[in-house]
Parts: C-alpha cells; sequence; structure tokens
C-alpha cells in the first residue's frame, strides 16, 4: 500500500484532532431527555431546593395526623368531634399553597380513622347553600324537612402556621422551617392539641451564580 | 524506503543549502494550513450545538413566551422575566403569574451540581452558556412583581413570603453595609403582617432604616388600597477589561424623578423609595468574578506567549541551515507558539451580560383607605422641577370591593393606558 506523505499526515492528524476536540465541546446533556421518574411523595428527587417540599409535606402531615388521633378529646369521644379547617398562615419566605397541609391531614384522618373525626366542608358553603335553597322553594327533591338548619358547627378547629429562619452566606443558604398545627376548642378557644415538626435545608449553587 | 523525488534528492545535495530558507518557509506554510483547517474545523463542530434562531417580532408578549419556550433553555428565565414585567405594564396580571412562578421555581432550584454552570466556570466556554437566573437585584425583582401578584390575589401571606426573600436575595453582598437594604419589601412585608393580626414592627423599623429621600407611613392595617408605582430605566450591563471579563453596570439618566396620585380630590406626592440602580451597583464582586478574571490572566499569558514564541522561532529557524539544532528548536517554537495562540483565542473570560433590561430604576408607593366602589386615579410622572413629563400620565380605573380583598394598583411609566384594573 502507498504510504501517506508527511504532509496528508501532518493534514489528517490535525483535522482529526480539531474534530474530536470541536465534537467535546458541542455536548448535550441528556440528547435524548431523561424518562419519566415516578418517586414516592416522600423521596427526595433529585431536582431538590432549600424550601418546603412534597417530601416535608408528608413526613409532617402523617406525623400531625397519628399526634390528633391519640388525644382523649378525639380517641375517647363518645361521638365524633367535628372539625372545621382554618387556613394554615404562612410566615416563612417561600410562596407555597399552604392549604395542602390541612388538605392532606383531613384525608388521612378521614381514610385511616373510619369516622373518628367529623370534617364539615366549609369551603363549599356556597354551593350548598344554593342546594339547600333550592330544596327550600321545592325546585328539587329533599329526604328531610328543608325548612330545618342542618348545617353543623365546629366543635373543634384545626390550623396551623409555618415559620421559618434563613439564613446566607457565601458558604450557601440555610432554611429552617417550624410547622405547627393546633386544634383549638371552638366554644372555649383552649388549645386543646398542638404538635410541631421542624426541617433544617442548607445548599450551594454553582459558583457561577456566587 | 521510498525514493526521494528529483526535487527532494535536489534538497539533499550539498549545493542545494541556498534552498534552505524556501523549504523552511514551505514548513511554515504547511504548518499554518495544518492550523487554519484545525481551526476551520473546530468552528464547524461547535456549530452544529447552535439553537435554530427564532424570527422576533419586537412585540415582547409574542416574542418573550415564544423564546422562553422555543428559545435556548439557559435564557428561559429571562425571557419568562422580561415578558411579566411588560404583561403587568399591560395591566395582564393572570400572564404575568405563571411566567414568575415558573422562574422562581427555576431560581429556588438551583443548588447543587450543575453541569451546564460547570462548564461556564471552563476556560474555553463563555459564562452566559449557564442558566440564566440574574444576578442579586433581578431575582429580588422577581420576588417583589410575585408579591404585589400575590397580593392583589389577596393571599397577602405568600405575598410576604416573597418580599421576605426579594430581601434575602439581596443579603449576602460584598460590604454588609448594603445586605438587605431594600425599602419596599420591607415595608411590604411589615404592613402585611400588620393586616394579618401580627407585629410588622421590626420588618417597619429597617425599612425605616434604610430609606433615603422618603418617608414611610406608619402600618395601618385598614389600609385597602395600595399602588405601587415604578419609574425610569434600570441598570445596563456590559463588560469590561481587556477581554470583557469583568461585568458592570450603567445606570442611565431618567427624566423622571418622582410621581404624584391624583385621586377623588386628593393629590399624593410619591417619592421615589428603592434604587433599583443601587441595588445592582451594590452588590460587590462575585465569585464568578475571580474565575473570569484567572480565565484572563490566561488567555493573555498564553497569547503572549504564543508572540514572543513565534517570532523567536522564526528567527532561530531561519538563521541555520535545515538540518542545523537551531532550524529544528526554531521550528519547534514556533509550532508551540502557534499552539498557544490557538489555546489563548478559545479562552473565553467574557463576562455573562445577559439582563432583565425592562427593569424600572424606582420603587415606590401610595396606600389608601377608600371607600368601596368604582375609581379613577391619575398618576402623573414627574422631572426634577416637578412638572408632569408629556405622554406619561396614566389614568387606572378599579372597584374597591366592599369587605374584600385590598385593591393592589400596579403602575409604570411605560404601562399602557386607559387601564381597568
Amino acid at each position: 500500500m502507498k504510504k501517506l506523505s508527511k504532509t496528508t499526515f501532518i493534514l489528517i492528524s490535525a483535522a482529526t484532532l480539531a474534530l474530536v476536540t470541536g465534537c467535546a465541546s458541542s455536548g448535550v446533556k441528556n440528547p435524548s431527555g431523561t424518562g419519566v421518574t415516578r418517586l414516592n411523595a416522600d423521596e427526595q428527587g433529585f431536582v431538590a431546593g432549600t424550601g418546603i417540599e412534597s417530601q416535608d409535606l408528608v413526613a409532617v402531615a402523617d406525623q400531625m395526623a397519628r399526634s390528633i388521633l391519640a388525644i382523649p378529646q378525639i380517641a375517647n369521644a363518645p361521638t365524633p368531634p367535628i372539625v372545621v379547617l382554618d387556613p394554615v398562615e404562612n410566615k416563612t419566605r417561600f410562596p407555597i399553597n399552604k392549604d395542602i397541609f390541612l388538605t392532606r391531614i383531613r384525608a388521612q384522618l378521614n381514610s385511616k380513622t373510619f369516622g373518628k373525626v367529623t370534617f364539615l366542608a366549609r369551603d363549599r358553603m356556597a354551593a350548598l347553600e344554593k342546594e339547600r335553597n333550592l330544596k327550600r322553594e321545592g325546585a328539587v327533591t329533599a329526604t328531610t324537612d328543608p325548612g330545618m338548619q342542618e348545617f353543623k358547627g365546629a366543635d373543634y378547629f384545626l390550623t396551623g402556621s409555618l415559620e421559618g429562619m434563613s439564613t446566607r452566606t457565601k458558604a450557601g443558604t440555610s432554611d429552617y422551617i417550624l410547622y405547627a398545627f393546633q386544634l383549638i376548642d371552638a366554644r372555649t378557644s383552649a388549645i386543646v392539641w398542638e404538635d410541631m415538626a421542624e426541617m433544617k435545608k442548607q445548599g450551594l449553587e454553582d459558583a457561577a451564580y456566587r | 524506503m521510498k525514493a526521494l523525488t528529483p526535487g527532494r534528492q535536489d534538497a539533499k545535495t550539498p549545493g542545494a543549502a541556498a534552498f534552505a530558507g524556501l523549504a523552511l518557509w514551505r514548513r511554515c506554510a504547511l504548518t499554518v494550513k495544518a492550523t487554519a483547517l484545525a481551526v476551520v474545523l473546530v468552528f464547524v463542530g461547535c456549530a452544529t450545538t447552535s439553537t435554530p434562531s427564532t424570527a422576533l417580532t419586537g412585540d415582547i408578549l409574542v416574542d418573550g413566551p415564544r423564546m422562553a419556550a422555543e428559545g435556548p433553555a439557559r435564557d428561559r428565565v429571562l425571557w419568562q422575566y422580561r415578558t411579566a414585567a411588560a404583561a403587568m405594564r399591560q395591566g395582564k396580571f393572570a400572564e404575568a403569574r405563571p411566567l414568575l412562578d415558573d422562574a422562581l421555581l427555576t431560581l429556588q432550584g438551583i443548588y447543587g451540581p450543575d453541569a451546564e454552570a460547570r462548564k461556564s466556570r471552563g476556560l474555553f466556554q463563555r459564562e452566559s452558556r449557564k442558566t440564566f437566573i440574574g444576578e442579586p437585584y433581578e431575582r429580588s425583582m422577581a420576588y417583589f412583581y410575585r408579591g404585589v401578584l400575590y397580593w392583589r390575589d389577596g393571599e397577602l401571606d405568600n405575598a410576604r413570603a416573597c418580599f421576605r426573600s426579594a430581601q434575602f436575595e439581596d443579603s449576602d453582598t460584598a460590604d454588609k453595609t448594603y445586605a438587605g437594604d431594600w425599602v419596599l419589601p420591607d415595608y411590604l412585608e411589615a404592613l402585611a403582617t400588620a393586616k394579618l393580626g401580627g407585629d410588622g414592627t421590626d420588618a417597619l423599623q429597617r425599612a425605616q432604616a434604610n430609606v433615603r429621600n422618603a418617608s414611610l407611613p406608619p402600618l395601618n392595617p385598614a389600609v385597602n388600597t395600595l399602588f405601587i408605582v415604578e419609574f425610569g430605566p434600570g441598570p445596563v450591563k456590559y463588560a469590561t477589561g481587556n477581554y470583557g471579563e469583568q461585568l458592570r453596570f450603567r445606570t442611565r439618566p431618567s427624566s423622571v424623578k418622582s410621581a404624584r396620585l391624583s385621586l377623588n380630590n386628593l393629590s399624593i406626592p410619591i417619592a421615589p423609595v428603592d434604587d433599583v440602580n443601587f441595588q445592582a451597583t451594590t452588590r460587590g464582586g462575585r465569585v464568578m468574578d475571580h474565575i473570569l478574571a484567572n480565565q484572563a490572566v490566561f488567555k493573555s499569558a498564553t497569547d503572549s506567549f504564543g508572540d514572543a514564541a513565534i517570532v523567536s522561532g522564526a528567527v532561530l529557524a531561519g538563521t541555520g541551515n535545515r538540518h542545523s539544532t537551531a532550524n529544528s528548536v526554531g521550528l519547534g517554537l514556533l509550532a508551540a507558539g502557534l499552539v498557544s495562540k490557538i489555546v489563548s483565542s478559545a479562552a473565553s473570560p467574557e463576562a455573562d451580560v445577559r439582563m432583565w433590561d425592562n427593569l424600572p430604576q424606582w420603587l415606590s408607593f401610595a396606600q389608601l383607605t377608600l371607600p368601596p366602589g368604582a375609581h379613577t386615579a391619575t398618576i402623573q410622572f414627574l422631572d426634577a422641577a416637578g412638572k408632569p413629563v408629556e405622554k406619561l400620565t396614566k389614568t387606572v380605573s378599579f372597584t374597591v370591593p366592599a369587605g374584600g380583598p385590598d385593591q393592589v394598583i400596579f403602575v409604570s411609566d411605560t404601562s399602557t393606558t386607559p387601564q381597568t384594573q
């Protein structure tokens, strides 16, 4: 076989090297995309911040639901106590859908306790009143006397607050969040139960962002 | 071994010494050809990574969402910022909300290893290849705007969370004198806390300590109407230094110095409370600035070495005959110099000057307790002499609900007018 001339060899070598070098810088991360990864809600995924996340919600709501069930006012009540959810106040630096905490606690209690606690759907009052008025007007059927007041009042209010403390330095960002929930006696205003959970997270962004 | 060609045989003969110089230039030409080919191929290789350009219409509300969706992923937050600000100025708050929410999600999840950010720190990659989240003043403004939107929606605690985060983004300045020195986020945090039944004194005191050339009203939970007013052009980023490795900010002069709100026979002066230019220019050095400075030193050193090596290599190679040691060393130096020049030209220490270019310079506010019902407000933007600047007067109609959430009116000197909010 005919040998390559020196010139051709140098040119081919340079071209190969340049192509390899050029292509090395053109790497695209996950060029084929990343398949959908299903995670449990209490797992920390590969996308995480220092704020309030699903794993925190699950851990806190589970802890609160178990804690509420253990108190005598619920465990030993002759009839299921009637509870109304009062919106949680977010005092952290993270804007969130704060109602999600109470929604999960309510769902947990309703699904696991089989009627030991009764929650009132106060957030649906407009629709409920409309339905009741239709019954009173005779526009729709009623199984009981529609003139009677059957909307129930609350024995307890379940509410809470999310409070935070944050630090940011060259070493990173640190966020501490205190989740506190209370069950308040609607008649006496006494706090009959309170529990809390706390979490601290730290993170440091790439130097390119500092 | 292959027989030498007649030409090469000639070069081997003792009488061919006179042609040594010619042979040297042939070799140089060959090296230059190889280098040029390599450079072309490098660029051709890299060209395959470019994203197809998206034609811009000039309408930010059309271009912004399109660029956020179809443009480079690294610029998505930038377009979301710009589009959200523009949408708010046109009274399209529902359009601004999801854009800011998505941008803030990116901002909040930026911790830990990031391949693009790591590459942007590399010698041969521009800083601007990292995902844009903005400098601290830009991040603060994103939270501030989102806070205003939350307040408009009656979510005072989430609005307060955003104002806290706005201040938080400003908390790691190089000079701690300027850490967390935004005024309006602190004042609005205090007001929101007071309206929620809490004690906003701490935040109010922080706001009062930082405010200059304006006085802040005492907290009044009965306030039911807020005017958030912004005016003047915001800061401009530019790169300076020998290789554009230093990020700097330019402030642009503004004819508007204050504003005046007229409503129901009331005339309320609105003095500037926060200066975005001041926030941009008092952050101090970034960690990235040190990285870019080192890259600039590398670029400069390899460039200088390349120059020296090429010149001395050419001189050395030209002095001896083809097979002399001086000739070989000279050629080696010449090649090393060329490689060094290529490496130098490939180094990219340029600072990232992508910027949220429709930010205002000044932020201010007015608060009122208005009776329920329809109202129309006029906002004039005033020059240094206190005279209204022509064509900048805005009219906003709004309704204060009876016992409902607060009415939050957002007005910019670049807002469309008239508006109903």
